[in-house]
């Protein structure tokens, strides 16, 4: 048994997501108790410059190079991985709760027969080696610790910045090039189109800052006022189940429970009055503000800043002033 | 077409959930079909509608039946109730390999389960159910065409940056997501037959499963408080001042920008 702690890694068109990296420093952090060894494991095709990024952040990177990974489809992950995991029989394998990580991870887990906490906010190592997975319940009105059977690896998919990724991470990796296990009989689901989402921005759940208004904005055009705002930040744009069952925005920008959890250093509300529903998808983000005309909104109830004004009159120069300030910065 | 829907009964995201001691929740009673599987439900009922056939709910539970009734009363033919007293304790893998071994010799071309259930969270028991049966799954699928003739299905999935649309052969498992359908709510007439309706019961062992078979892989060992936020600062000053505050406050109090 190699003990080692693995972490599937995630690119998009050749860059690796950030994700990845906050795991593996996490990694680096357990190896530090316990001894083990950190690698990552790449597939895709054409990853010279995702090779590069990872070489600090892991001891090992398992680099199974075949064009039938891009597009991702668990058929060619699943047996590939699973071989791999056979032979080198890791201690933990993690990933990102993403939706190849959400797809891929439950199956390759029965697949294994071994255990797996989804979509967790937070892991700890003991000095013994156990893991300890941390994840929320009933969208975040309790949290659940979780412990592991005895089966390898233990596995876990993790929500954004619950890690912070290491400045220094001081590694220098060795590649190893695995041949993939690809059976062409089991390569059954076809990826036959894929409309990209207007806007160059991050998707909500993988941004770092999450500018949102809610019916409090009155109109769909309205919504421009936002967006700059999150320009300026370099944050994405995020609503309520109210504005998109309106079509006023796309429903992939929904935050809640019906919608997506986010886990942003900084989510700023707009005219969104805080109903439950919404703000369990906003429990894990680090630093909340909002600005509502009404006092009494709920939302403030879970902000840590909280201005009761006009979203009309705050947002534009919000703006402004955000421009002014990240000017002077440079 | 043969569909069967995998369907569970949750607290309503309305209801009060405290955590009473380290292995006990407090949880309102308040309960609803979890949102994803009557999403399940009526991306069931539409296919049939369209192809003929048959939607059967399937629920693993040992209290609760009104998620199977809820199913009938949308549209469903017909329930079936697993329940066991080994089950208690059980994890989302051992639930899947229940249900995964009574379905396995039933004649299903698609087995439709939610992106995830909406009190635990997890999206395990339908990739899992799938491997266990050895079909095809897809993960949160926004939209679903079934060619029955081919057998096969036209899948649209939600990813981080966009949509993306697959083509996967039947049998297939498939978890839905909101934006797939709206579920139609059903008439009281139905739901007045719903309640009286039959429902099959069945048990672990006469799917030929003993307690070993159940027993689970995670386990909950600590039920925690979620953490509580700091009381908000309201920024009280006037227009445009408290502008200027609340960035300055982000910059260098909060310091995340
Ligand atoms: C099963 C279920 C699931 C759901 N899932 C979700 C979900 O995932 N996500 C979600 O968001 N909702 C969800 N909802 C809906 C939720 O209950 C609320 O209805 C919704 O979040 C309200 O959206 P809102 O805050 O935009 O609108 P409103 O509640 O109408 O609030 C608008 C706010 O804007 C303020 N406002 C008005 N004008 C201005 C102005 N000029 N400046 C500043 N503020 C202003 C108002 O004071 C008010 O507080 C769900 C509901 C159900 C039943
Ligand atoms: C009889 C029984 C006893 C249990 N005892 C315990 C216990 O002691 N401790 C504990 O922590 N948990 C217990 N559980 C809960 C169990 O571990 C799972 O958390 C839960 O039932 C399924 O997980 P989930 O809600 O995370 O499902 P997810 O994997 O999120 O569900 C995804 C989808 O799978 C389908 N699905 C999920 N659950 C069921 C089901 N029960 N029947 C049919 N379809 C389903 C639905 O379509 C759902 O949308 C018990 C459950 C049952 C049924």
């Amino acid at each position: 048994m190699s003990n080692d702690i693995w972490v599937l890694a995630e690119h998009h068109e050749g860059k690796v997501k950030k994700i990845t990296f906050e795991l593996l420093s996490a990694g680096i952090d357990f190896s530090k108790k316990t001894g083990q060894e950190v690698a990552a494991l790449l597939l895709g095709s054409g990853l010279e410059e995702a090779v590069k990024s990872l070489t600090p952040f892991a001891d090992k990177i398992y680099l199974m190079d075949a064009p039938s990974f891009t597009p991702y489809t668990s058929d060619a992950y699943l047996a590939s991985i699973a071989s791999l995991i056979k032979e080198h029989q890791p201690s933990i394998l993690l990933g990102g709760a993403t939706s190849t990580g959400k797809d891929l991870f439950p199956r390759l887990a029965m697949h294994l027969q071994t255990g797996y906490a989804p979509d967790c906010t937070g892991l700890s190592m003991g000095e013994d080696g156990k893991l300890t997975a941390r994840r929320p319940l009933f969208g975040g009105k309790v949290f659940a610790e979780m412990a592991f059977s005895e089966a390898r690896p233990r596995m876990a998919t993790v929500r954004n910045n619950a890690f912070l990724v290491n400045e220094n991470p001081g590694k220098s990796a060795k590649v190893i090039s695995v041949p993939p296990h690809i059976d062409p009989s089991l390569l059954k689901k076809k990826v036959t189109g894929f409309e990209k989402a207007t806007g160059a921005k991050l998707d909500i759940t993988e941004a770092d800052i999450v500018v949102a208004a809610g019916r409090g904005i009155k109109a769909p055009e309205n919504f421009k006022l936002i967006e700059d705002l999150a320009d300026v930040l370099n944050g994405s744009v995020g609503t309520t189940r109210a504005t998109v069952d309106e079509g006023w925005r796309d429903l992939k920008d929904q935050i809640g429970k019906s919608g997506k959890n986010i886990s942003a250093k900084l989510y700023m509300a707009f005219g969104i009055s805080g109903a439950i529903h919404h703000v369990l998808g906003i429990g894990t983000c680090k630093t909340v503000v909002a600005v509502d005309t009404d006092p009494n909104a709920l939302i403030f109830n879970y902000a840590d800043y909280g201005i009761a004004g006009d979203l009309f009159q705050i947002v534009p120069a919000l703006t402004e002033e955000f421009k002014k300030a990240l000017v002077a910065d440079q | 077409m043969e569909i069967y829907v995998l369907v569970k009964q949750v607290p309503d995201p309305e209801a009060i959930v405290k955590v009473k001691s380290d292995s006990e929740l407090e949880i309102e009673n308040k309960y609803f079909t979890s949102f994803f599987d009557e999403i399940a439900i009526e991306a069931g009922l539409k296919l049939k509608e369209k192809t003929g056939g048959k939607v059967t709910v399937l629920t693993v539970d040992n209290r609760r039946v009104d998620a199977l009734r809820r199913g009938i009363s949308m549209g469903a033919d017909d329930a079936v109730q697993i329940a066991d007293p080994a089950l208690e304790g059980a994890d989302q893998f051992a639930l899947a390999r229940t249900l995964s071994t009574y379905l396995k010799d039933k004649p299903f071309d698609l087995i439709l389960t939610g992106r995830q259930a909406m009190d635990d969270d997890a999206g395990i028991v339908g990739p899992a159910v799938a491997e266990c049966l050895g079909i095809p799954h897809i993960h949160s699928i926004i939209g679903l065409e079934v060619d029955d003739q081919k057998k096969e299905a036209k899948v649209l999935r939600e990813v981080e940056n966009g949509k993306e649309s697959l083509t996967c052969p039947l049998p297939a498992l498939f978890t839905c997501q909101k934006g797939l359908n709206v579920p139609r709510i059903p008439l009281v007439m139905n739901v007045m037959k719903a309640m009286k309706a039959q429902i099959k019961k069945v048990d672990l062992a006469s799917l030929g499963l003993g307690p070993s078979d159940v027993s689970p892989y995670i386990k909950i060992e600590k039920y925690v408080p979620p953490p509580k936020r700091p009381p908000v600062k309201m920024v009280k000053e006037d227009f445009p001042q408290n502008v200027k505050t609340l960035v300055k406050l982000l910059r260098e109090e909060a310091k995340v920008i």
